[in-house]
């Protein structure tokens, strides 16, 4: 049969072929480089108890809102909007803690603001989404609307209700409501108790140099006490939000959907996948991501300002594009964007352990590697189709 | 002979004042490959739409098993077992083989999951009754070639309950090989005994190769249908060119120089 021997042109792998061919290795060496020239540069600082909880808050942070902008590109659109919807959402809980509920409902509990706060950020990601599917116009210039659109709401909101554009001195929630401390308290204390005793062995064993006991998080101030207690929330809700997407897109049905409605929107239309109602709800998924976004920033800080968020969106697309997402839909995956997260993450945050470096150098290597990201994926995207 | 699947009678459509099919009359039978020939707007596009669901025709009327029947939707008609291959095959390319044949109509576990497993083995099995041997539906189809891709969506349309099958000029984008590999998958197919397979082209030898019965269309009317022993090759070259002598093309073509 002609066909067979067709089919069978392309060639058999070994594991070690399939894994080097994995669309996330590129994003995967990257990130291993980093780390180590980071663990090197830093003397090892950037990975101890108090530098691990500080790069991973702020990978968390860039992870939570880059899943939810590759899934909608893989779909293929895209979201600006997604920083001004942080604002926006960051602004809605602080007020409504700070001045009551609207309507002269009474006081607002997290629970109460953070609910109404995402009923209106889900219905503003959904009107982005109509407008985006029902005008056919491109979500580039539909959210680009929205980006101004949602920060001069913001920061309209502050003066209008609050007099000035930002608010602070909330009273800490975390100590008394569930909702707060789950965004805003922090979590996975078992491991740094485990780092901690690691470090009470060493001193046991009477290996007790003042700059291990601190690596090991002791705390050098007061002896024999446990210093970092665990990570910020924000790395639950990464967590989270990765093992639920990485599900959904790699296992389940409205992943094929996702797929399909990115790589080729009028086949999955005519084999009966409703491509609208996916971009609908991935545009509501980015708006939940940003809500998550700005829960975690106002229960951790009791504070919220007119310029949170602001850039986010370009951060998340950057970092979807180097955890090989294609920026023309249908194709992308999960643990390719939790790379990106980590690698760009480890990179902004390069300068507080190696301070003999300009903070700019930040931005280049975001260009850089964003370029580089693009043409790599690029090639990949040409491997599958047979270079058309 | 037995019942058509699918029979057509006094077809008509118009688009505002342009009539795109003037009465078209067409049987199809289950066992059967049955070609459609016709010039470029002759109206071969507006008739499969029209089968498909896609467009409502203005008057005339659809008949499946010799019930009437109306489409108002693409769905409508495949529930009724038109499943329509179109030219661009309505694949995603990134997607891998399984990914696309159950495209929309994914298998599930329970919470959404997808029996992946399953539907690697339905793909694999189904593509290989109609004669090609995959030995990795995990691929992507772009890494496929375009006879292998005109399989797997013939397979899929077959899987999900095609009676009639409408293949829209399965042949027209491929090379002289892969030509050959589709009309083989088109005979495999008329083999199974109960699919009706509507095969449209402009390719003469094509539709003599594979073809039981003829309908030519020109100008939205069937200007000619017969079983392949009814009509002859010649009468077929008349027909193709639309019901013109072809001694009057001739001299037509004598007179230009």
């Amino acid at each position: 049969m002609a066909d067979l021997s067709e089919a069978d042109r392309l060639a058999q792998e070994t594991w070690l072929q399939r894994t080097i061919r994995r669309p996330e290795i590129g994003s995967f060496i990257v990130m291993i480089v980093i780390i180590v020239v980071l663990a090197w540069a830093s003397n090892g600082k950037a990975f101890n108890a108090l530098g691990l909880k500080n790069n991973v808050q702020i990978i968390a942070q860039y992870g939570i809102i880059a899943i939810g902008a590759a899934l909608l590109m893989i779909a293929g659109e895209f979201d600006l909007s997604i920083g001004s919807m942080i604002g926006f959402a960051g602004m809605s809980m602080a007020i409504m803690l700070k001045w009551g509920l609207p309507f002269g409902l009474g006081e607002a509990t997290p629970l109460t603001a953070l609910l109404i706060t995402l009923a209106m950020t889900l219905t503003l990601g959904w009107a982005i989404g109509t407008i985006v599917v029902r005008s056919g116009l491109s979500s580039f210039i539909v959210t680009l609307a929205f980006l101004f659109f949602m920060r001069g709401v913001t920061e309209v909101s502050f003066r209008l209700i609050n007099q000035s554009t930002q608010v602070s001195g909330l009273p800490d929630y975390k100590e008394e409501s569930w909702v707060a401390w789950s965004f805003g308290g922090e979590v996975f204390g078992w491991f740094y108790d485990a780092w901690y005793w690691l470090g009470v062995q060493f001193t046991n064993m009477g290996i007790d140099r003042t700059d291990q006991w601190f690596i090991l998080g002791g705390n050098l101030n007061r002896r024999g006490t446990q210093w970092v207690e665990g990570f910020d929330a924000r790395f639950f809700w990464f967590i989270l939000i990765a093992l639920v997407a990485y599900y959904i897109l790699s296992r389940t049905q409205l992943g094929n959907w996702i797929y399909a409605t990115g790589d080729n929107r009028d086949a999955a239309r005519a084999n009966g996948v409703p491509t609208n109602k996916v971009k609908i709800g991935l545009f509501m998924f980015t708006a939940f991501c940003a809500t998550i976004f700005a829960a975690c920033q106002v229960f951790e800080n009791n504070t919220s300002d007119a310029a949170k968020g602001n850039l986010m969106e370009l951060f998340a697309i950057a970092i979807a594009v180097v955890g090989g997402t294609l920026m023309t839909g249908g194709f992308g995956t999960v643990l390719g964007v939790v790379f990106g997260a980590i690698t760009v993450g480890l990179v902004a945050n390069a300068v507080f352990f190696i301070p003999a470096i300009d903070g700019a150098w930040f931005r280049v290597f975001l260009g850089a590697i964003l370029l580089a990201a693009v043409f790599a994926n690029e090639r990949i995207r040409k491997r599958i189709t047979g270079g058309i | 002979m037995a019942e058509p699947y699918l029979r057509v009678e006094g077809l008509v459509k118009r688009f505002g004042p342009f009539t795109a099919l003037g009465g078209v009359d067409l049987a199809v039978y289950p066992g059967e490959v049955h070609a459609l020939l016709g010039d470029n707007g002759a109206g071969k596009s507006t008739l499969i739409k029209t089968l498909a669901g896609v467009h409502q025709p203005t008057e005339g009327q659809i008949y499946i098993e010799g019930k009437p029947v109306q489409f108002r939707s693409p769905r409508d008609a495949s529930a009724a077992g038109i499943g329509t291959v179109y030219q661009d095959l309505a694949l995603n390319q990134l997607m891998s083989v399984t990914r696309n044949f159950f495209m929309g109509r994914e298998l599930k576990k329970g919470f959404g999951q997808l029996d992946l497993d399953k539907m690697n083995q339905i793909a694999h099995d189904e593509m290989l009754k109609i004669g090609i041997d995959f030995s990795d539906p995990t691929q992507a189809v772009g890494t496929m070639s375009g006879g292998q891709r005109q399989t797997l969506a013939i397979a899929r349309a077959i899987h999900f309950g095609a009676k009639v099958l409408i293949l829209d000029e399965p042949t027209s984008a491929l090379g002289q090989k892969q030509q050959m590999g589709v009309l083989k998958t088109i005979k495999r197919v008329r083999k199974r005994g109960d699919i009706a397979i509507i095969f449209i082209t402009h390719n003469e030898i094509h539709s003599r190769l594979v073809g039981d019965r003829f309908s030519f269309l020109a100008l939205g009317k069937v200007i000619g249908a017969g079983t392949s022993e009814e009509i002859s090759d010649q009468e077929m070259r008349r027909l193709m060119s639309g019901g013109a002598e072809m001694g009057d093309l001739e001299q037509e073509l004598a007179e230009i120089g």
